[in-house]
């Protein structure tokens, strides 16, 4: 009976314990694992809200896999770039400029194959031509976000207030400069890179020789680089545009600059603030020694390329990624024309279905599609140590620390070093 | 069926203590667990307040020291500008500058600078002069947004006059970037600045505390970050601004929110913050489990008490039950002493209404002597034995049964006669077949003893009549009974009066 009586006791004593968890159980809790890639890319305070909030979207809509960014302005973008490509601690996605893939691509081993994960990345968005920029040997390395040129804007109204038609050759300039330069006012601009390439097409249309070669090889001499450096000298000195370490882009808002030479991808950027202020943008012909022939000597590329790492640990989420940016319909809306008309089928239909087509980087595109012209551009011409060396012999001329024929001899030597390097 | 007792007052009384007894219990052990579970969701709300105090204090403190050490590294690289002699010799204003060698120098500084920045996600890196040339890296972002107030908009962020440096966020509202400025020389200033996205790693949240706001802000209490969308920009908001404002190093937990704030950098804060409810959210869960438990432990508890204080009790009340029994039956007939039964009739007459029928029947053994002479005591105990079970079988459970004298046994009846039939004659059948049952059973064909039984009946007259009159009236009747011969019966009348 006694017994009994025990062993309800410790059975209800039991069930007390367990109730109350006395037990002693091992509490586990799995903590929410995360597959970690990184994207950089470089662009303007626009350029970089939007891709953080699409960043953002996409860690929503993909919550295993968290994705860490890079990014800065153009600026110092390219040798962060370098050094991050040459110690192997690149990004998992990447944002590239084209001229980048000849430099650490040049046989398709430098970036992951995209086709390779061409299950995960929706490529028939992409035209055969297109992809065909991104490609180096067998291998898709990137793949063109939208296509770019050097566009020349001009500010209509000042123009129509000295009674000047839109400029549409080299000699409208200067003969716009010779009205202007009493106000201070320069009738173009533009950014070291930007006039080096405009004095690239001026040397060709004057010389009739390319720059460069079909093969890359420099075809200018040191003749045809001495019309370039001329080109640039009479330039500043007839107050054409400033010199490039001058360049203010308050200055164009504040009306002091009557144009400017500017990518596609750089026009609201630029052009945007002189437009809230009143003024009339338009997009003008490509300067040209004769007018009937508008983009003769220019040359397109594409805006910014998407590249995965030939080092990235995962190649699957980093391919999700890629195409969230290039084909998704939020990204698509998120980034609007701000790179120019995407070349995504995809993300055009989302730009059509929300009326999303128009405004001045789209009258841009809308005028580097239709010209005929205009050719590709190879990326030797970007190279930063290429037009560093440009810069320097122009102020060895401007300066008069050189003869305009040494001053060409320096730089011809400097590209060839380069070139070879 | 089994007779009906009659229990006594000190039976009354143990049944009684056993009830209040488990009731007591039962409720001993109710409010004992309400109060340890009240008890221990006190001390858990307690605890628990206390240790995510401590937490969010801790996380808060984690913030500001992360806080502390990026702003840090931050302008150590700035410092490292310091490293090249053209930075802080040359000097962009001085109207005795060649201008070529102007220009490369500003080259050099330029490309010294954005080696060292290369790595960061810097905006700005770069020197502006009171001529508000720049050189180096100086965003579109940063020219657009001072205009040509940069020179003097920076300086003025200067707060720091020993080491002439400062922190600064906010200018006309921008707060997309974080400015750190340095003055280089009197007409130069190192800038740099990042976006305030860039503190999403500094103020990374562990998952566990997902739940819990995260802001730095201004020492206006403007916010240069926040882990809530879209909150940059605007002031803090009220609920948590009242619980922090002048407060520094401080962690303040009311029922609305747990706050906490901390200084970092140059008169900025680190507040952390989470709404209670959310933190007690668990506790909710805490609580109603505890009452579970609690609920069931009291039933399991007071139900194990009630079998404990039966198991306890039984014997006990069965001890006294015997006793009890031992105390008001005749141990030999197993039915009333003289005692209990004169007692329970007296009180059954006392309280006997006037339309009630009772009757009280007076038996005594006919020739019982010789039995006892003849065939010995142990004999004469079976007849009386017997007898008590010849009344047990002849009468109800609800009348009164006792043994009066030696053999002398005494009925009082309860029971009423169906509807229509005379309570006398029902009477009269019982006493008859009373006699009858004795003759059954002592013929005397058997050898033995035979024996009969002479009895004497007084019918309950009304309020008035009590055991003693209605003894008296049956006692005379059985010695009525006796003078005619025995064996009979005789109902008894009342004694007029004269």
């Amino acid at each position: 009976m006694m017994r009994r009586g025990w062993r309800a006791a410790a059975v209800s004593t039991a069930v007390c314990l367990l109730l109350t968890g006395c037990a002693g159980e091992t509490v586990v809790k799995k903590q929410h694992e995360q597959v970690e890639i990184t994207l950089s890319w470089w662009g303007n305070d626009a350029r970089n809200e939007y891709t953080i909030a699409a960043v953002e979207k996409f860690e929503e809509l993909n919550p295993d896999i968290r994705v860490n960014v890079s990014y800065s302005e153009w600026s110092g973008y390219e040798a962060r770039s370098r050094v991050q490509m040459v110690s192997d601690t690149e990004a998992d996605v990447m944002q590239i400029n084209f001229g980048w893939l000849a430099e650490y691509s040049p046989d398709g081993t430098g970036y992951y194959n995209i086709e390779d994960v061409a299950d995960l990345v929706d490529l028939s968005n992409f035209s055969p031509e297109m992809l065909d920029y991104g490609r180096r040997g067998e291998a898709l390395n990137a793949i063109p976000i939208a296509m770019n040129t050097e566009t020349v804007y001009i500010n209509k109204t000042l123009y129509d207030q000295y009674g000047l038609d839109v400029p549409e050759t080299w000699d409208d300039l200067r003969e716009a400069a010779k009205v202007m330069q009493a106000d201070g006012i320069y009738p173009m601009s533009g950014l070291t890179k930007s006039i080096w390439l405009y004095s690239i097409s001026y040397a060709e249309q004057v010389t009739g020789k390319t720059f460069l070669k079909e093969d890359g090889s420099l075809n200018f001499t040191v003749k045809e680089l001495e019309v370039m450096l001329d080109f640039y000298d009479r330039m500043v000195a007839e107050k054409v545009f400033p010199q490039v370490e001058y360049y203010d882009r308050l200055n164009i808002e504040k009306g002091i600059y009557a144009g400017g030479v500017a990518w596609v991808s750089d026009a609201v950027n630029y052009f945007g603030s002189a437009q809230e202020k009143g003024y009339e943008i338009v997009i003008a012909p490509y300067t040209a020694a004769d007018s009937k022939k508008s983009g003769e000597n220019w040359y397109a590329k594409p805006a910014t390329m998407y590249a995965i790492s030939k080092h990235t640990e995962h190649p699957e989420e980093a391919a999700i990624l890629l195409d969230f940016l290039l084909n998704s319909p939020e990204m698509a809306v998120l980034q609007g024309v701000e790179k120019g008309i995407p070349l995504s089928n995809a993300a055009q239909k989302t730009l059509k279905e929300n009326d999303m087509l128009s405004g001045l980087q789209y009258e841009a595109s809308l005028c580097m599609e239709g010209n005929t012209e205009l050719s590709q551009m190879d990326p030797f011409v970007e190279n930063e140590d290429l037009i560093d060396k440009f810069t320097e012999a122009c102020n060895l001329v401007v300066y008069d620390q050189a003869t305009l024929e040494e001053a060409a001899k320096t730089f011809y030597d400097n590209i060839k070093a380069i070139a070879s390097s | 069926m089994e007779r009906q007792k009659y229990p006594t007052p000190s039976l009354k009384q143990i049944k009684s203590l056993k009830y209040s007894m488990i009731g007591g219990y039962i409720l001993i052990v109710v409010v004992a667990v309400l109060l340890v579970s009240l008890l221990a969701l006190q001390t858990a709300d307690r605890m628990l307040k206390s240790k995510v105090s401590s937490l969010a204090s801790s996380l808060n403190v984690q913030m500001k020291l992360n806080m502390d050490s990026y702003l840090a590294r931050m302008e150590t690289i700035a410092t490292l500008a310091f490293a090249s002699e053209e930075t802080y010799t040359y000097d962009a204003t001085d109207p005795d500058n060649d201008e070529y060698e102007a220009i490369n120098t500003e080259k050099i500084i330029s490309d010294k600078l954005y080696s060292l920045c290369i790595m960061e996600n810097f905006v700005d890196y770069g020197i502006v002069y009171r001529n508000n040339r720049t050189v180096g890296k100086i965003s579109n972002g940063t020219v657009n947004l001072f205009g040509d107030e940069i020179y003097e908009e920076l300086a003025s962020m200067i707060t720091n006059q020993r080491t002439r440096d400062g922190w600064a966020a906010g200018f006309q509202g921008n707060f997309k970037r974080i400015y750190y400025v340095k003055r280089i020389h009197d007409n130069a200033l190192l800038v740099i600045s990042f976006y305030t996205d860039e503190l999403e790693d500094v103020f990374d949240n562990p998952e566990t505390m997902s739940d819990m706001e995260i802001r730095l802000t201004n020492q206006n209490y403007d916010i240069l970050y926040s882990s809530v969308q879209d909150e940059v920009g605007q002031p803090l908001p009220e609920q948590i601004m009242q619980r922090v404002k002048d407060h520094n190093a401080t962690t303040a937990m009311d029922n609305a929110y747990l706050v906490t704030v901390t200084g970092c950098g140059d008169d900025w804060y680190v507040i952390c913050s989470i709404p209670t409810p959310i933190i007690l959210k668990e506790m909710q869960t805490l609580r109603v489990f505890v009452c579970f438990a609690a609920i069931l432990a009291a039933l399991l508890a007071a139900l194990l008490g009630v079998v404990l204080s039966l198991r306890m009790t039984r014997p006990v009340e069965a001890f006294v039950a015997s006793l009890d029994t031992k105390a008001h039956t005749d141990q030999l007939t197993g039915i009333l002493n003289k005692r209990s039964f004169e007692e329970y009739t007296e009180n059954r007459l006392a309280n006997a209404l006037n339309f009630e029928q009772h009757a009280l029947i007076l038996l005594d053994v006919d020739n019982f002597k010789g039995v006892n002479d003849t065939l010995g005591h142990a004999y004469g105990d079976q007849v009386l034995a017997k007898i008590g079970s010849i009344l047990r079988a002849e009468f109800s459970t609800v009348d009164l049964l006792g043994r009066i004298g030696g053999d002398e046994f005494c009925v009082f009846m309860n029971v009423s006669p169906e509807d229509g039939v005379d309570y006398t004659e029902f009477v009269k059948a019982k006493c008859e077949a009373l006699c009858q049952a004795f003759r059954g059973n002592y013929t005397g064909d058997d050898g033995k003893y035979k024996i009969s039984a002479s009895i004497g009946v007084a019918i309950f007259r009304g309020q008035g009549d009590d055991f003693k009159s209605m003894y008296h009236i049956a006692d005379k009747a059985l010695y009525a009974s006796k003078e005619r011969g025995k064996d009979t019966y005789t109902i008894g009348e009342p004694e007029v009066k004269e």
